[in-house]
């Protein structure tokens, strides 16, 4: 019995985890796919079963790219080969027209070239089809036999790949972001229209600021950090100016951040001058996005720390429980002693500045303020929240439950995209899969929710 | 309870992955390639995957990209991704980061944003993966397209000039414009219009033509709609419109026509969308430069064929637009097929 109560307890406040874990298996299974190994090891590897298969007498030519990567590859190919004695004529890093050149210099130093080694992506190369190699045998004797050679393949899913993964993750880094402000302003049963808008707002001021007043090409990295703080609190004190009008003329949260939403465009194109992205010619502003900290973009650090802060924030802190307060009921909660206008005001600024935020990474990652940046951002922010359990009705919501929102809207995305879905019914799956996310949660909350209910009432006993 | 239910999945999915990785050796992809060589026979067809962003898949133009781009692909081995940018650059660049990580042989896209889309190519070069560019071009510094196929604006700007240089006849009168400047593509046609208008004007004394008024029509019906409603109020002596595009055209028939204004007033398009020939047959629009977004696909591929066989080819490609009209459009079998 007990055993059981801690299951209900687990599905009801975390079941969107197996929700997403049964995303990201579906999706594996459904990219499983031939990998092509270009690491070290694998070209290690290569070395070692040509030298057995073909023997030491051989002249290999190593063929890889020119990037960082394919370097290490074609050196490792090359060491390999040498202490297995075989002759290796030369590395060609470069791309389909160097390599043909390079075979023809080897044809007319007349050198009999038996192997091409190198990985699946050069392998492919049209230069080094048979059609090729024949034309190219035809000319040159010593390419007569010419044969290829490749590391094996493996099958394993596209989807579960670190590449991907920490891909999926910085691709919603903003959105995510922005979620945790939207859950805040929403447990109050609120709703903020503005936030894609702010997050331009925040772009073109940003990039108008370094450019107009901290010396364009010149600035360095503590004036576009000053730029970065001039922008969120624009945004911040946008988001404040939203909650003053909430609170002191108790208009519809709805209304008053539609009104922002438009106002904010407005200004990011009449500040950008048009509809073109301003470009940003200091060459630090691309750091915060490009840094990255253990191998993880630092984009994805600075989310999981504002996820964690707000974490504690809203389940440790006096602040955290008047939102839910604020939410839950209202009138209780201001006969109770809580400072609802203050709460509000903060609610609406902390979105505010999460949009920001947003912006500023925007800018960062594309070293342009783009009046045009997070259109439409709004309603995936909110489909976030909401995904991750927190109720539009308020009082009702946590933290963790939007970071895993924020992951199943991502996944879905990327998974779709992986499986070479077609836009339109990406459209179709992405809303249904919202609206059976959203329905699993009410069902199990119908459900479940009874005996958990009695376990929590606890809890709140406590403000 | 549920939990279980996941348990086979993860097992199954678990014994994949492992059978799998032990199973291909070496052996296998050589000898394939080698059986290519010694018979010398068979080209082999090379089996790639191209990654396709494109602008904006509600607009049939990049639809009729997509699909040609498929078709010509399939001819030579190559799958086709398709995906949609949606006109939001951020969009395209996770889309070209998912294409860097599914390992594609080469990435299409048709810029959302000449200039932010930079670093997400730059991404792709520093992967090593060929990138063409396609109807627009992306103006970035320090990045490497590998080819560019694309429409000659200026010279269709040049045709739709003079298609209104001749429907207006030698009265001349005023021509309003609308335009779509967040698009360098749709500035390059109004400039061609210009340049035709101005060649005339200096040639004759009478029978000028000025161009009263260039406003926003946003490339859409909507927006092109009430843009040419409102010009029409403030300018009476109105004789042709240019649109930059079919959609704006439609808008501003359907002004004109409201306004009670068709005899007088004569409209110019651009693009030759379905649409828009059909508008044509009708008698709506005068004349359309059209494009052949159906020879952008085959293009990219030869491109791409010549990049991977390491031959010489030109790397960019302005396809130059033709002028089509209503005897055009009489003769046209598609206009047939869809009625």
């Amino acid at each position: 019995m007990m055993k059981n109560k801690y299951i209900r307890v687990l599905l009801v406040d975390y079941g969107m985890v197996f929700v997403l874990i049964a995303l990201c298996l579906l999706i594996s299974l459904l990219t499983i796919s031939d990998m092509q190994p270009e690491d070290p090891g694998a070209a290690r590897k290569l070395a070692a079963s040509l030298v057995k298969e073909a023997g030491a007498d051989i002249n290999v030519l190593v063929v890889a790219r020119t990037t960082a990567a394919d370097k290490a590859f074609a050196n490792a190919l090359r060491e390999g080969l040498e202490q297995g004695g075989a002759h290796v004529v030369g590395v060609e890093l470069g791309d389909p027209t160097s390599l043909r050149k390079r075979l023809e210099l080897l044809g007319q130093q007349d050198e009999r070239l038996d192997f091409v080694a190198t990985h699946d992506f050069s392998s492919k190369w049209r230069v080094l089809s048979s059609q090729s190699r024949v034309e190219m045998a035809s000319l040159y004797p010593a390419l007569k036999n010419l044969k290829i050679a490749k590391p094996p393949s493996y099958r394993w899913p596209t989807f579960l790949t670190a590449n991907n993964l920490i891909g999926i993750l910085n691709q919603n880094a903003p959105i995510a972001i922005m979620a945790i402000g939207m859950t805040l302003v929403i447990i109050t049963a609120g709703i903020d229209l503005s936030v894609g808008s702010l997050m331009a707002l925040a772009a073109v001021v940003t990039a108008t600021t370094i450019q107009s007043y901290l010396g364009g090409k010149e600035a360095g990295g503590w004036d576009i950090a000053a730029a970065f703080a001039v922008a969120m609190g624009v945004c911040a004190l946008a988001g404040m100016f939203a909650g003053v009008i909430v609170t002191a003329f108790k208009v519809p949260p709805f209304v008053v951040t539609l009104g922002l939403m438009m106002i904010a465009r407005g200004m990011s194109y009449i500040l950008a001058g048009g509809a073109d992205a301003v470009k940003i010619e200091a060459e630090s502003i691309g750091t915060l996005y490009s840094s990255s900290f253990l191998g993880i973009p630092s984009q994805i650090v600075l989310m999981v720390l504002l996820f964690i802060a707000a974490h504690v924030v809203m389940n440790h802190t006096a602040f955290g429980r008047y939102v839910y307060a604020v939410g839950g009921n209202e009138t209780a909660a201001r006969l109770s002693g809580v400072p609802v206008v203050a709460v509000l005001i903060a609610v609406y600024a902390i979105c505010g500045l999460s949009a920001g935020l947003a912006g500023v990474l925007d800018v960062s990652h594309f070293g342009t303020g783009r009046p045009k940046a997070g259109e439409f951002y709004e309603l995936q922010v909110i489909a976030a929240v909401v995904v991750g359990g927190t109720s539009l009705m308020g009082g009702e919501g946590k933290i963790f439950g939007t970071f895993i929102g924020a992951l199943i809207l991502g996944v879905i995305q990327n998974g779709l995209n992986m499986a070479g879905v077609d836009s339109y019914r990406q459209m179709v799956i992405y809303g249904t899969l919202i609206l059976v996310a959203v329905l699993i949660d009410q069902l199990k909350k119908k459900v479940i929710k009874p005996t958990v209910k009695l376990a929590k009432t606890g809890e709140f006993d406590s403000f | 309870m549920a939990k279980h239910v996941w348990l086979p999945l993860v097992l199954a999915l678990l014994t994949l992955g492992c059978s799998s990785e032990d199973a291909s050796v070496i052996q296998n992809d050589n000898s394939q390639v080698d059986a290519g060589v010694d018979q010398g026979t068979e080209p082999a067809p090379a089996e790639g995957t191209i990654g396709y962003s494109a602008m904006s898949l509600k607009n049939p133009f990049f639809v009729i990209i997509s699909d040609s781009l498929k078709q010509a692909g399939a001819e030579h081995g190559f799958s086709v991704i398709t995906t949609d940018a949606d006109t939001d650059v951020n969009k395209q660049a996770n889309q070209i980061e998912d294409f860097i990580s599914q390992g594609v042989d080469a990435i299409v896209l048709n810029p959302t944003d000449r200039l932010a889309i930079g670093p997400a190519i730059k991404k792709a070069n520093e992967a090593g993966i060929p990138v063409f560019t396609c109807d627009l071009q992306c103006v970035a510094e320090d990045i490497e397209i590998a080819g560019h196929i694309g429409t000659d604006n200026f010279q269709g700007g040049e045709l739709a000039g003079g298609a209104m240089v001749e429907v207006l006849g030698e009265e001349g009168g005023e021509v309003l414009v609308l335009d779509f400047k967040q698009a360098n593509s749709c500035v390059l046609r109004v400039d061609g219009f210009k340049k035709v208008l101005d060649e005339h004007n200096a040639s004759t004394d009478d029978g000028k033509i000025t161009i009263v008024a260039e406003i926003n029509g946003g490339g859409d019906q909507d927006i092109g709609y009430k843009a040419a409603a409102d010009s029409l109020k403030a300018h009476p002596n109105l004789r042709g419109i240019f649109a930059i595009n079919d959609p704006s055209a439609l808008g501003a028939w359907q002004a004109v026509k409201e306004a009670d204004r068709l005899d007088v007033i004569q409209i110019v398009g651009f693009d030759g969308e379905l649409a828009g020939k059909q508008a044509i047959l009708e008698g709506k629009i005068y004349a359309d430069p059209i494009q052949f977004p159906k020879q952008m696909g085959q293009g990219i591929i030869e491109k791409l064929l010549a990049y991977q066989a390491g031959q010489e080819y030109e790397k960019i490609t302005l396809i130059p637009t033709a002028l089509y009209k209503k005897e055009d459009a009489e003769k046209d079998p598609e206009l047939k097929a869809a009625e």
